[in-house]
């Protein structure tokens, strides 16, 4: 491999590093919101979730950028097997090593949610536990290998993204809502949304559309109906 | 690429084992799905049409927003 010793590889390592970790809080912390059933009036409950998954995207890129970078560095030699074989570098051993253990759990994460169609949902939850641990080891990882994560903005960043992500664990812990947590009824893609707060109408009434409101045009009634037939098999 | 004949119709299923009742699917179906007081899916029982793609659109939304994997789309032969 041609030796590239340019600084911004060290750089970008760096820069990437830090803000993966600040992606990968903000993806456990809408995962918190999603799985704690948080939304359904304000912002949508599919939303939180879209998002949730859109940012782990935009992670696993910057986190493949801080990966590539540092094996293509040859500054220091972490060897390309140490990106996903732990404790083959024979730079910072332990450090490098924390961080492709973490790497190695968020592609469990990252497959598992890709294979999610096709694999058991039990399975794709057990395996999403995992972003919890890989989240720990990797903030050891940037104390231990970091070069900006033990002093200044670098560790403040740190401490930020930890008690965030603390305060989701436990928060997702003490919630634990492991059944329905009552009506949600946002969206943007049809209908009119039935507000959580307004009185939901009775079977026996007449479901007429209320009449249109003064700040917008009434949409298109749907060509299928929009009531059950009550009864049936939900 | 084949042509995609828009015969038939479709119904959205969930699995009641599945559900949890996070709401995903009354928020990106509202026209298929609504939830009962607890916030479980009910689900428009009759097929619609295939050829109605906004609502094809929502049901793959539905679906594919589903965070326990609950929902399908059955395609059935005899829409309105």
């Amino acid at each position: 491999m041609i030796a590239l010793t340019s600084p911004y590889l060290w750089y970008t390592t760096r820069a990437t590093g830090l803000v993966t970790l600040v992606l990968f809080t903000l993806v456990v912390s809408l995962g918190t919101l999603v799985a704690n059933r948080v939304g359904g009036t304000a912002v949508g409950r599919f939303e939180l979730n879209e998002l949730h998954r859109t940012i782990a995207a935009v992670a696993c890129a910057f986190l493949a950028i801080h990966v590539v970078t540092t094996v293509i560095d040859s500054y220091v030699s972490t060897g390309p097997l140490a990106a996903v074989v732990p404790f083959v570098s024979s730079y910072k051993r332990l450090p490098v090593a924390l961080g492709t253990i973490a790497l190695d759990l968020m592609l469990a994460v990252w497959a598992s949610s890709l294979l999610k169609a096709r694999i058991a949902n039990a399975s794709w939850r057990f395996i999403h536990w995992f972003s919890w641990l890989a989240f720990a080891i990797a903030v050891v990882h940037a104390l231990l290998a970091g070069t900006d994560a033990r002093s200044g903005i670098g560790l403040a960043v740190v401490i930020v993204c930890v008690a965030v992500v603390a305060g989701a664990g436990a928060w997702r812990f003490a919630a634990r809502p492991t059944r329905a947590a009552g009506r949600t009824a946002l969206s943007p893609l049809g209908g009119e949304p039935e507000r959580a707060s307004r009185p939901v109408p009775r079977r026996s009434e007449p479901t007429a559309r209320p009449a249109p409101s003064a700040d917008g045009p009434q949409r298109a009634a749907p060509a299928f109906p929009r009531r059950p037939r009550p009864g049936r098999s939900r | 690429m084949g042509v995609r004949r828009r015969v038939g119709g479709f119904v959205l299923l969930v699995n009641p084992i599945l559900c949890d009742g996070f709401g995903h699917c009354a928020e990106l179906a509202p026209d298929l799905v609504h939830v009962d007081e607890w916030g479980y899916p009910i689900i428009v029982t009759e097929p619609v049409a295939l050829a109605n793609l906004a609502a094809l659109e929502s049901a793959r939304y539905a679906v594919r927003g589903c965070p326990r994997q609950a929902l399908r789309i059955e395609r059935v032969h005899d829409a309105h």
